[in-house]
């Protein structure tokens, strides 16, 4: 059980890192408090991770044949990377962490399913494009909806907040559903865990991430994009957790900074202004390509070091 | 927090526009007052213009701890306060050069000019509560602006004039000229103040589009 | 609306004695479109004859390469000048400067002229009657 541990911190890294997509432009303009934003957050990660979180669980263990150590290295790497990465305030892919850690587990062990990694490299892909379609779409549609009901200033401020809080949930609903498969997909992979209790242990220490260490993320991602108005800022949450909902349903965990990032990128494009920095895209880029990379690399090492007789003599100690 | 804001299904922002309409509805008696005070020289009327002051005061007091007790979102609140305080700077004005024109008497080749300039400032009072109606129901200010900038620009091309025609007129002294000097700029500057306001309402309406 | 509302009162005018160059001058000084002419052989305000603009000037004097200091506003002023009563309608207003194909009417109370009303004021009233209609009750 000791081997769920490095599990437990990539959930809680992603936890930490991933509130801010959910709820940090309703935080940062004051629609929402910081305590009600991460309770509701930590309640709809679980309940998603819960009801839909099975989904995605067989992508991630069926890249490699893993064993249940490999399932404990690739893990730790990921979450050290994750973590690392929250540390530094750079928005970071939990999915991509763990599939080049479980790659890097595969080809050291020569049972690596490039196949399989096709399909989830594809989806990687579209993701960004997923959401920037959706929240154009998202952006008319919805706007064409309150121009139909012609709603007042009051109406439209009750509808902003309350959908602010709402879509926020949605959002961590989908969060939960779609990336709980990357923090306990490796032990139902290499049959440590059932996907219903993967599911659950990995949702849990998503929410305790949310919980404890997101503040800092938040109030980065919020300063590296342009303001956003009430509208857009609830069009492009939308567009971020529906992005990774479809992609749930395909069965593939995908990046939800990268939904986050394409749905905000999307908005502007409707509204014909630059709403993302060079900068920060430029910080976007590099957590994307070091963290699988790294993440790989750091896998291999854990695996080299134990089987010099490192992390289970280290362990043995305490049973 | 959140249930409180659902349950209240905005009570207290219809507060805070009841409050803001009843203020520009003052705007524009004091408005017809000063013009009917002015064209009469009537003085009583004058000291009217100068109380109702005090009851813009608080109402735009009330307005701005409404707004700052949670009422719209925290996006909205600035904008919304900056337009009240603009409005109360039409009063200020108006009640300044309601105080001059207490003091002095406006000479005849002015005065005509001079009431068409209130006239003007009350009927630019008059769009900028039609505007703010519109602006409560997300309709397009464009119309409206363009007619506020219209008046106002009438009024700066008479203020010319006004201020050609005074320099004819012979002062007995420094304070008598000063007085009509500061009573002439206090009645052209409303119109450019209530100007602002305006593009303030626009503000808020595209930013809640 | 009534042209009262948008008349200008300020009515700039020239002496018919005096030249085209001296019309030209004041005009562009103080970008006006038109002067209004005054025959009496005083500057009154309250009698005027004719109106002269700039149409007049560039067509009937710099067009044909003319003198504009040899040539008296007298010789190109249009008179007499058309007048309304302040009452008289905007749509009035524009109704009667498209039949007599000008661009400004001067209203007058009486003999006395009160101020003058250009298209461009009409535009702008056009503009006000509009925002004013469009007014939520």
């Amino acid at each position: 059980m000791w081997m769920l541990l490095s599990g437990l911190l990539l959930g809680w890294s992603l936890g930490a890192n991933h509130t801010a997509n959910v709820f940090g432009t309703g935080v940062a303009t004051g629609t929402v408090s910081y305590r009600a934003a991460i309770l509701l957050t930590a309640v709809f990660v679980a309940l998603g991770a819960f009801l839909e979180g099975p989904k995605c669980m067989s992508t991630v263990g069926a890249l490699s044949r893993l064993t249940a150590m490999d399932a404990f290295h690739c893990a730790l790497a990921a979450g050290i990377m994750m973590s690392l990465l929250t540390f530094l305030s750079f928005p970071g892919s939990a999915s991509q962490a763990i599939v080049g850690a479980v790659i890097g587990a595969g080809i050291l062990s020569g049972t690596a399913d490039f196949s399989k990694l096709y399909k989830v490299v594809v989806c990687w892909v579209f993701t960004p494009f997923l959401s920037i379609l959706a929240s154009f779409t998202f952006y008319r549609l919805f706007r064409y909806v309150l121009d139909m009901i012609d709603a007042s200033l009051t109406q439209r401020n009750l509808i902003y907040s309350v959908g602010t809080i709402l879509i926020g949930c949605y959002g961590a609903y989908c969060l939960g559903a779609n990336n709980v498969a990357n923090v306990t997909g490796v032990y139902v992979g290499s049959g440590v865990l059932s996907p219903f209790a993967a599911s659950l242990i990995g949702g849990f220490s998503i929410a305790i991430g949310v919980l404890t260490y997101s503040k800092k993320v938040m109030m980065t991602v919020g300063k590296g994009i342009a303001p956003l108005d009430p509208f857009s800022a609830l069009v492009a949450v939308f567009a971020g957790a529906f992005t990774m909902h479809v992609f749930t349903q395909v069965g593939v965990p995908v990046s939800s900074s990268q939904a986050a990032v394409g749905a905000v990128v999307g908005v502007g494009i409707v509204g014909d202004i630059q709403t993302v920095s060079i900068r920060m895209l430029t910080k976007i880029v590099v957590g994307w390509v070091s963290a699988p990379a790294f993440a790989a690399l750091l896998t291999c090492l854990f695996i080299k070091l134990d089987r010099m007789g490192g992390f289970a003599a280290f362990f043995e100690i305490f049973r | 927090m959140f249930l409180e804001r659902l349950f209240s299904s905005g009570k207290k922002e219809r507060d805070v526009t009841e409050k803001m309409r009843r203020h520009l509805e003052l705007l524009c008696d004091v408005c017809s007052k000063f013009k009917t005070a002015l064209e009469n020289q009537d003085r009583n009327l004058m000291c009217d213009v100068i109380d109702l002051e005090r009851q813009g005061d608080s109402i735009r007091r009330a307005v701005i701890s409404l707004i700052y007790e949670g009422a719209f979102l925290p996006f909205l609140r600035p904008d919304l306060c900056k337009f009240v305080e603009v409005v109360d700077e039409v009063f200020d004005l108006l009640k300044d050069t309601a105080t001059y024109c207490r003091s002095t008497e406006l000479p005849e080749p002015l005065r005509d000019e001079c009431v068409r300039v209130a006239l003007l400032n009350f009927r630019m009072s008059e769009m900028l509560l039609s505007s703010f109606d519109a602006m409560l129901k997300n309709y397009d200010l464009r119309e409206k602006a363009l007619a506020i900038r219209i008046y106002e620009k009438k009024i700066d091309d008479m203020k010319f004039y006004i201020i050609d025609e005074a320099q004819k007129i012979p002062v007995s002294d420094f304070w008598s000229g000063k007085i009509l000097s500061d009573l002439i700029s206090g009645l052209t500057s409303i119109s450019d103040v209530i100007e602002d306001a305006s593009d303030h309402l626009q503000i808020i309406n595209i930013s809640m589009r | 609306m009534q042209v009262r509302e948008f008349m200008n009162t300020r009515i700039e005018s020239i002496d018919a004695d005096r030249s085209v160059y001296d019309a030209v001058e004041i005009m562009v000084d103080r970008r006006f479109r038109s002067l209004a002419v005054t025959f009496s052989g005083k500057l009154s305000k309250t009698s005027f004859d004719g109106v002269v603009t700039a149409r007049d000037i560039v067509f009937k004097v710099l067009a044909k390469g003319v003198n504009p200091k040899k040539v008296k506003v007298s010789e190109i002023a249009s008179r007499p000048i058309i007048c309304i009563s302040q009452e008289t309608s905007i749509q009035e207003a524009a109704t009667l400067m498209e039949k007599s194909n000008i661009a400004r009417l001067y209203v007058c109370d009486g003999d006395k002229v009160v101020g003058m009303i250009s298209m461009l004021d009409i535009m702008a009233a056009e503009l006000i009657v509009r925002a004013r209609g469009s007014h939520v009750s």
